[in-house]
């Protein structure tokens, strides 16, 4: 055998235990149900704002804390604490993607990316986040 | 009944049209001609040398009509015709005229086009210089015109399936069954196009998407010698213009992922110039696999090793633009990426599935047919040899491509995932650290070998003297990155590690290029470029390691922090700060004061904020520095609400100060505020307001007053009145109502504001009192400037300028070798004539 391969296959050995490794690092989408049973634990929930409900923010007093209502892909409703300024447009958003953990009932986000529709049907990705 | 519109301009379009199917069919002609004169090379050489000729024409016809449907998508936005779609969707008549041109590359067409006419460039310079690989390299390179042709050829067929999307699209075709269209002078309705989203009004918008796709484009060129290569079962003519091709392309695409790094950093939000974001690891892949092709290729000149690997890398790096125009076109990103890119949907997805099956089918079966029959060595190579190592490298920075790939790639293949686990893959929730972890040992590892390889020789090279020379590098390398690492409080041992790989690239090619090249410039480019790499990698560290907010916000809700995981995330979102105007805030080292905003939104519709930097000196408590940033915002733009900012940033040699507004006082709130009745006497009285004071000047009658139009008979008076702030930087200001006596029997007013402070002054009236004694009776009225402020981020990135240096080093040492290679091709051709 030659040297070449032997580093070869090292290598790819290491690549391949490297990406089964980064596996473990993905995160995955979740409800407010299941990410409830994994308090304290970062995923994604995916979900709908709920614009029946308040929103509160107040700039002035803390410019980091956004809360509101947000319904879950199953129809869920939650309480939202995003600790950061109040994304632009979050009252057109016909999506949101949040990336939190769930606490004492409340969803604390520290990420939120929106989709808004366009004026003319086209979708667009808007930008909602804070870090 | 088909209506007859009115006011549209249909020229421009048909003529438009026209040229998109005039290259269309002359790329289409220039690959059969391609093609019919490879085919009869051998059997009929008269015959192959007139279809070569015919081939050349179809492509320069081509090229002339790319250039067409240019000119003329050109002035349709120029002349601001609405009635067509792409003016309407990314034009504005208010739009400044620089980004005229950055209006083609923010559609979907546009940016087809822009790649299309790179290649029909390129194209020309192959057709030119290929010699005896000409036909077999045009054929690819006309092939995937007609591909690109596809994209906006706008063709329908049977109604419901749609190839492609022609830019020349009328307003009234895209929107079909609104109903302003069944007015026969809609044309009277639609007075201003939706405009160019502000994010990207800046100059980059003008410099990088050019530089990005002429970067995409080149990628056609060594994939097309790789291709004509393998074709023709002849691996020798293709290297030189391979090598010089690729290292053109290295040079370029580097140099535009990097400015796409800049822009995000210099105009943009997104808090960094690097965020692992899908968009920039799209670009980032083909430009690793380029490299990775660029260093086997040269193995195989120098040894006559590793050709399949060569050739594959520069297939690969081909279809990897492909597949990150997929990733990044068609929406599939949608949850995961930051840019703003709109998906154009359904058609396109399996339009370029399409095309990456036919290109990969294509380059997999002329691989598998010349598989066996490419030439090896069968000799192992020598363990100190350059090859080896080099080698190595390579196969580890693909690997390293493979893993930014997979995750990229997340949404692609996450519904599959979910088929076979039922779970629901989603990024990691901290991408930054997920791509970091993995990648410092990749940038160890190829950082190691990009500086060790120089030392070594191709076949063998002495242990001893590489030995010593490469002892004398590491020693100085550790004294520096101890040194280093120690001031900068890098406590983490990879990144330890990292700053001694970084250290060790800069010494040894340093080392290198002084000791053994002895400065032969043109022998410098490897060791420049390898020199550019350690200092990039050193940039990166640095910036990043110590990268830092100084704004924090102490006040407000406490957040609630029991989850240990979620610390961090939480650190990284409490980094807003308000700064109430005038009121100084703590800033880093610094005191932060906001000043105020520029009075009205400037010409491109900005809203300028003023924040004033004071850093003190603790004992003295005097100022020993001063700056002003101007961090921007586009208020409520188009369509949105809040605003879109831009950041500003201070440069010192060693660190900068990024700072960006985050959020800004509604100044469009309902005004409460009353007026105030003041009796102004004597020269010198003072009113006091909010945030300063009024002095009186007592009354003129001199009128420098643009505003006041004299008029015969008028008696006007004026109360001359200064504004002076408590704020040192903010300049006196003159507020002058005037009291005017018309025709002896009625008085009108001309007030006078000052909207920076909210101050309004009327002059009310004039009590004379004698001849030389009058009275002004003066309403002021002064909404709440108290509640302007803005909320500030401010970071600190340390040594950036560090990775900036190391990436012109780099390009510049791409172009020392393209220099070299073309030089010495020119001397050959010289010599062969004498």
């Amino acid at each position: 055998m030659k040297k070449t391969h032997i580093v070869l296959l090292v290598l790819v050995v290491i690549t391949i235990s490297v990406i089964i490794s980064v596996f473990l690092d993905f995160s995955t989408y979740e409800t407010f149900a299941s990410a409830s049973k994994q308090p304290g634990k970062n995923i994604y929930v995916i979900g709908f704002l709920d614009k029946e409900k308040e929103m509160i923010y107040n700039q002035k007093e803390d410019p980091n804390h956004f809360t509101f209502y947000a319904k879950d892909k199953s129809g869920n409703l939650n309480k939202v604490v995003f600790n950061g300024e109040k994304p632009r447009d979050i009252e057109k958003s016909e999506q949101i993607v949040m990336m939190g953990y769930i606490d004492a009932g409340t969803f604390h986000c520290s990420r939120i990316q929106m989709k808004c529709p366009s004026k003319y049907k086209k979708d667009m990705v808007a930008v909602g986040s804070s870090s | 009944m088909d209506t007859q519109y009115l006011g549209e301009h249909l020229r421009p379009g048909q003529l438009g049209h026209f040229f998109v199917i005039i290259s269309f069919v002359a790329a289409l002609f220039s690959t059969f001609s391609y093609l019919r004169a490879v085919f009869t090379e051998k059997s009929n050489p008269l015959s192959s040398q007139s279809w070569l000729v015919m081939g050349r024409g179809g492509f320069v016809l081509h090229t002339a009509s790319v250039i067409g449907i240019f000119s003329t998508l050109f002035y349709i936005i120029q002349n601001h015709l609405f009635e067509y779609h792409y003016a309407y969707e990314h034009s504005s008549l208010s739009l400044p005229p620089q980004y005229l041109l950055s209006c083609f590359w923010e559609g979907q067409q546009g940016s087809f086009m822009l790649w299309m006419f790179w290649h029909s460039v390129l194209g020309l310079v192959v057709m030119r210089t290929a010699k005896s690989l000409e036909t077999r390299t045009m054929v690819i390179i006309s092939f995937v015109q007609v591909i690109l042709g596809t994209m906006i050829l706008g063709f329908y067929f049977g109604g419901d399936i749609k190839i492609g999307s022609t830019p020349f699209m009328l307003l009234r075709h895209a929107m079909q069954g609104a109903p302003i269209f069944a007015m026969a002078n809609y044309m009277d309705f639609i007075k201003d196009g939706n405009g160019l989203n502000v994010l990207l009004q800046n100059y980059w918008m003008v410099i990088h998407p050019p530089i990005l796709f002429l970067g995409f484009a080149l990628t056609l060129i060594p994939f097309a010698y790789s291709i004509a290569a393998l074709w023709k079962g002849e691996y020798k003519d293709f290297i030189k213009p391979t090598i010089a091709w690729s290292l053109l392309n290295g040079a370029v695409l580097g140099t535009g992922i990097m400015m796409g790094g800049a822009w995000a950093y210099e105009s943009l939000n997104f808090g960094g110039y690097w965020a692992w974001d899908p968009v920039e690891n799209a670009s980032l892949v083909p430009w690793l696999v380029l490299i990775s092709g660029l260093h086997t290729i040269l193995i195989y000149r120098a040894t006559g090793r590793a050709l399949p690997i060569t050739i594959i890398f520069f297939i690969l790096t081909h279809m990897l633009i492909w597949y990150s125009t997929f990733l990044t076109r068609t929406g599939i990103l949608g949850k995961t990426s930051v840019h703003a890119f709109t998906g154009d949907g359904q058609a396109l997805y399996y339009h370029l599935l399409v095309v990456m099956g036919v290109l990969l089918a294509i380059s997999l079966g002329l691989l598998i047919w010349r598989w066996k029959g490419m030439p090896r060595i069968k000799t192992e190579e020598e363990g100190l040899s350059r090859e080896f190592w080099m080698f190595i490298g390579s196969i580890v920075i693909f690997l390293a491509s493979i893993q930014i790939t997979v995750t990229t790639s997340i949404p692609v293949w996450a519904p599959l995932a979910k088929w076979i686990s039922g779970k629901d893959f989603a990024p990691p929730t901290d991408v930054m650290a997920h791509y970091n972890g993995i990648q410092v040992f990749v940038a160890v590892i190829v950082g190691l070998l990009a500086a060790t390889v120089i030392f070594m020789k191709y076949k063998n090279t002495d242990a001893k003297t590489l030995g010593k020379h490469l002892g004398i590098t590491a020693l100085i390398a550790l004294v520096m990155s101890v040194l280093i690492g120690w001031g900068q409080h890098i406590t983490m041992w990879q990144y330890d590690l990292m700053l001694f790989t970084s250290c060790y690239g800069i010494v040894a090619t340093i080392y290198y290029g002084i000791m053994l090249q002895k400065f032969k410039f043109k022998k410098l480019g490897p060791t420049v470029a390898h020199l550019g790499f350690a200092a990039v990698l050193l940039g990166i560290l640095l910036s990043s390691y110590n990268k830092h907010t100084i704004t924090y916000n102490n006040t407000g809700v406490p957040f609630n922090a029991d989850a240990e995981a979620s610390k961090k995330s939480m650190d990284d979102n409490r980094e807003n700060e308000v700064l109430s105007k005038g009121v100084p805030a703590i800033v880093g080292d610094f005191q932060a004061t906001y000043i105020g905003d520029s009075d009205v939104a400037g010409k491109d519709r900005r809203v300028y904020y003023k924040v004033s930097f004071d850093r003190y000196d603790m004992q003295t408590k005097k100022v020993v520095e001063h700056f002003m940033l101007y961090p921007d915002a586009f208020i409520n733009p188009k369509g949105m609400q809040g605003l879109s900012a831009n950041p500003s940033t201070q440069h010192y040699w060693d660190h900068d100060i990024f700072t960006y507004i985050t959020g800004a006082a509604d100044k469009g709130r309902e005004d409460t505020a009353t007026y105030q009745r003041y009796l102004l006497s004597k020269p010198g009285d003072t009113i006091t307001v909010k945030n300063g004071f009024l002095v009186y000047n007592g009354l003129g009658k001199v009128f420098t007053e643009s505003r006041y139009v004299p008029v015969e008979g008028d008696l006007p008076v004026q109360a001359k009145l200064t504004f002076y702030s408590k704020f040192p930087d903010v300049p006196s200001r003159e507020l002058n109502p005037l009291y005017i006596l018309r025709d002896r029997k009625f008085i009108t007013y001309l007030d006078d504001t000052l909207p920076s402070m909210g101050l309004y002054a009327h002059f009310a009236n004039l009590i004379v009192k004698s001849q030389n004694e009058a009275t002004a009776e003066v309403l002021i009225r002064q909404t709440e400037p108290i509640d302007d402020f803005i909320v500030l981020k401010a970071l600190v990135f340390p040594y950036i300028n560090v990775l900036w240096l190391g990436v012109i080093i780099m390009v510049f040492g791409f172009f020392i070798s393209l220099g070299d290679l073309i030089s010495r091709a020119g001397k050959k051709v010289m010599d062969a004539k004498a």
